[in-house]
């Protein structure tokens, strides 16, 4: 008997040593469907985005600063979204949404445009004088990234990270207020890059969820304290076109709220592909 | 129950101090595993700063490459390897001060890293060719891009296509001859492009594109409906008198099929094996017919707009596995494409078979099906 409990306490300690991280059990066909989903939802906000870009920049072309203003916010959501999409043309992503600090020279750069050009002239300086040609080229930069993505097959590995990589984003640059700094409309770059991360969840939960569970749980589970810490800031209960507050109005307190779900889901959804195979 | 001897207390010491001494050498094992992670000499170390990168040119070999990426910079930084415009790996977020890791699996040729700022200067990655690395098979995992990539295809074509059949069945209801022509050949060349996936379905298929030579009664047989019944009142005998009824038909028949191939899975050797098939009956059709007529034309249009996208689509995995076989196929698409008319003048009927070579037009159709019907075998196919 004794040497029987020492074999098994030995293979046992063996066991705990082999372990190895689990072993994707997905059919590879099984991911055909989500990817092409998917495509179709960025396809969607695509569209969505290149309208609402017409009217910013028409707005800013007719010199209606308070219309600019109230555009800007409602504009980027749709790019929010589809992030993990967009960032894969660099040249784009830098055009359409770098902020001033990637540039040595910050606000002078005579390369920095897009969306954070245009906020420095709209809430900072208050003026959309001069800012005309920034917002002829921010249409052009997106109607060449809706053509572009038009034709991309989309890489299934960057699909299933770009969950994590959102609320990566969120934690570690977005929390702190410095995407929007002029407008403080970070609230809505928040729902934005939920919206995108929870998209990709949902579409490829039904792969994972009868093997893992607990994850299901809790990656919803955290999704929900996010979308809840969120909903306390909206301008309208019911009606979420109405957007958010600005983000100088979220108190301290909150804004570490969101940090610990944030941090969570980007933990728990870099896992995404391994479980899937990827 | 048997009663049980208690075990021998030395014996259990032995175990005990045994699964000590184990454990502690699997920690050693752990403790040296983590700090070779750190120090491992496999690792391409590569800094930035804040002006960019150093060294501002790697070179690697081909294949699976970790990096360590040390940011020796005042500011969060993000890392890239880039393909022209088009991002292939990235690491974002790495703070002031640390490392990250990165591991890329790279083709040979010359990449682009971003290094820090945008306005720092990027840096060139030279990945070498690798003869010691074995050529890696395709794998399942390899088809999910490109079938998802079809499906996507499929799915906005066949909402193209329902859109086109409703201008269809208006133009017709209305008795608009012309409408209706220019409304038939915009919703032909989307069909014609979805052939291969149609054909999945024998009785979409046939109702949406049987000829009237397979009915017993030919074109008086009430079971010949579709694209054929239509083209034959409309082009032969110039008129939309009772295609009414056949235009809702085949209106429906557009939605049905966009319902299916939402949830169709289409197994990967159909892709090429598919689009040859499709090209064939084609093929097969013309060679009897002395003259090629405008919808003939028409329908070859779209059936190689179809084959095309699945070109693009096994491309990169040609490149992988058979560039040879890539250029020769690309060759084929391009010269069959040389041969149809422009697109606008088949739409309007204006170029007709006179300016068309048949004999050109039916050896590049040939030659661009047994190409296609080859590529399953090339990639290691089947089924």
């Amino acid at each position: 008997m004794s040497p029987r409990s020492l074999l098994f306490a030995a293979s046992a300690f063996g066991l705990m040593s082999l372990q190895t991280p689990a072993q994707a059990d997905v059919n590879p066909e099984a991911l055909v469907e989500p990817v092409a989903e998917y495509k179709l939802y960025v396809l969607d906000n695509l569209d969505q985005f290149v309208s609402h870009t017409e009217k910013f920049t028409q707005a800013i072309e007719a010199g209606d600063l308070e219309r600019a203003q109230v555009l800007y916010a409602p504009t980027r959501v749709y790019y929010e979204r589809i992030e993990p999409i967009a960032e894969l043309f660099a040249d784009l992503d830098a055009s359409i949404d770098a902020r001033e600090d990637d540039y040595e020279n910050g606000v002078e750069d005579p390369d920095f445009t897009g969306f954070h050009r245009l906020e420095y002239g709209l809430f900072k300086e208050q003026t959309t004088q001069g800012f005309v040609p920034y917002a002829k080229r921010l249409m052009t930069d997106v109607n060449d990234l809706e053509s572009r993505v038009r034709d991309l097959t989309f890489p299934p590995a960057q699909v299933v990270g770009g969950a994590a990589a959102l609320m990566e984003e969120v934690a570690a640059t977005k929390v702190s207020g410095e995407e929007d700094r002029y407008s403080h409309t970070d609230l809505w770059d928040f729902q934005g890059n939920v919206d995108g991360s929870q998209k990709i969840f949902e579409l490829f939960k039904p792969l994972v969820a009868e093997e893992d569970p607990a994850f299901v749980d809790r990656v919803e589970k955290n999704f929900a304290e996010v979308e809840d810490t969120l909903a306390h800031y909206r301008r309208e209960a019911d009606n979420p076109e109405a957007g958010f507050v600005s983000y100088e109005k979220v108190s301290q307190t909150d804004r570490r709220a969101f940090v610990g779900p944030v941090t969570v889901l980007a933990e728990d959804l870099a896992t995404l592909r391994g479980k899937l195979g990827l | 129950m048997p009663p049980s001897s208690p075990p021998s207390a030395r014996l259990l010491k032995i175990g005990v101090l045994a699964s000590a001494v184990l454990m502690l050498a699997a920690l050693g094992l752990f403790a040296l595993s983590l700090n070779g992670r750190n120090h491992d000499d496999g690792d391409v170390r590569l800094v930035v700063t804040a002006q960019g990168c150093e060294p501002r040119e790697l070179s690697v070999p081909a294949g699976e490459t970790r990096f360590s990426i040390v940011n020796d910079s005042q500011r969060a930084i993000e890392w890239e390897i880039l393909d022209g415009v088009m991002v292939l790996e990235e690491r974002e977020n790495i703070a002031p001060d640390l490392h990250q890791p990165l591991t890329a699996t790279l083709a040979a040729g010359d990449y682009a890293m971003t290094c820090g700022l945008l306005s720092n200067p990027h840096g060139t990655l030279h990945v070498t060719a690798n003869d010691a690395a074995p050529s890696i098979a395709l794998s399942r995992q390899d088809f999910i891009a490109p079938l998802a990539e079809y499906k996507v295809y499929l799915t906005l074509q066949t909402r193209r296509l329902v859109e086109a059949a409703e201008a269809l069945h208006q133009s017709i209801a209305a008795g608009e001859l012309d409408a209706a022509r220019t409304a038939y050949c915009e919703a032909r060349l989307i069909d014609q492009r979805l052939a291969m996936a149609t054909g999945l379905y024998s009785d979409l298929d046939e109702r949406l594109n049987a000829r009237a030579d397979y009915f017993a009664e030919r074109e008086q047989d009430p079971q010949f409906v579709g694209f054929h019944r239509l083209a034959r009142g409309l082009f032969d005998a110039g008129s939309t008198g009772g295609l009414t009824p056949i235009a809702a038909q085949l209106l429906e028949d557009a939605r049905t099929l966009g319902e299916r191939l939402r949830h169709q899975s289409i197994p990967p050797a159909q892709l090429a094996n598919g689009s040859a098939r499709v090209l064939k009956a084609w093929h097969a059709h013309a060679i009897d017919s002395k003259t090629l007529n405008a919808q003939e034309l028409l329908d070859l249009q779209g059936l190689t707009a179809g084959a095309e996208k699945i070109v693009t689509l096994l491309a990169p995995l040609l490149e992988r596995q058979a560039p040879d076989a890539l250029e020769g196929l690309q060759a084929q698409l391009a010269r069959l494409q040389q041969d149809l008319p422009e697109q606008s003048n088949t739409v309007s009927g204006a170029k007709g078979s006179s300016d068309i070579d048949r004999d050109a037009l039916l050896a590049d159709t040939q030659a661009l099906a047994d190409t296609l019907d080859s590529l399953d075998r090339t990639l290691a196919l089947n089924g």
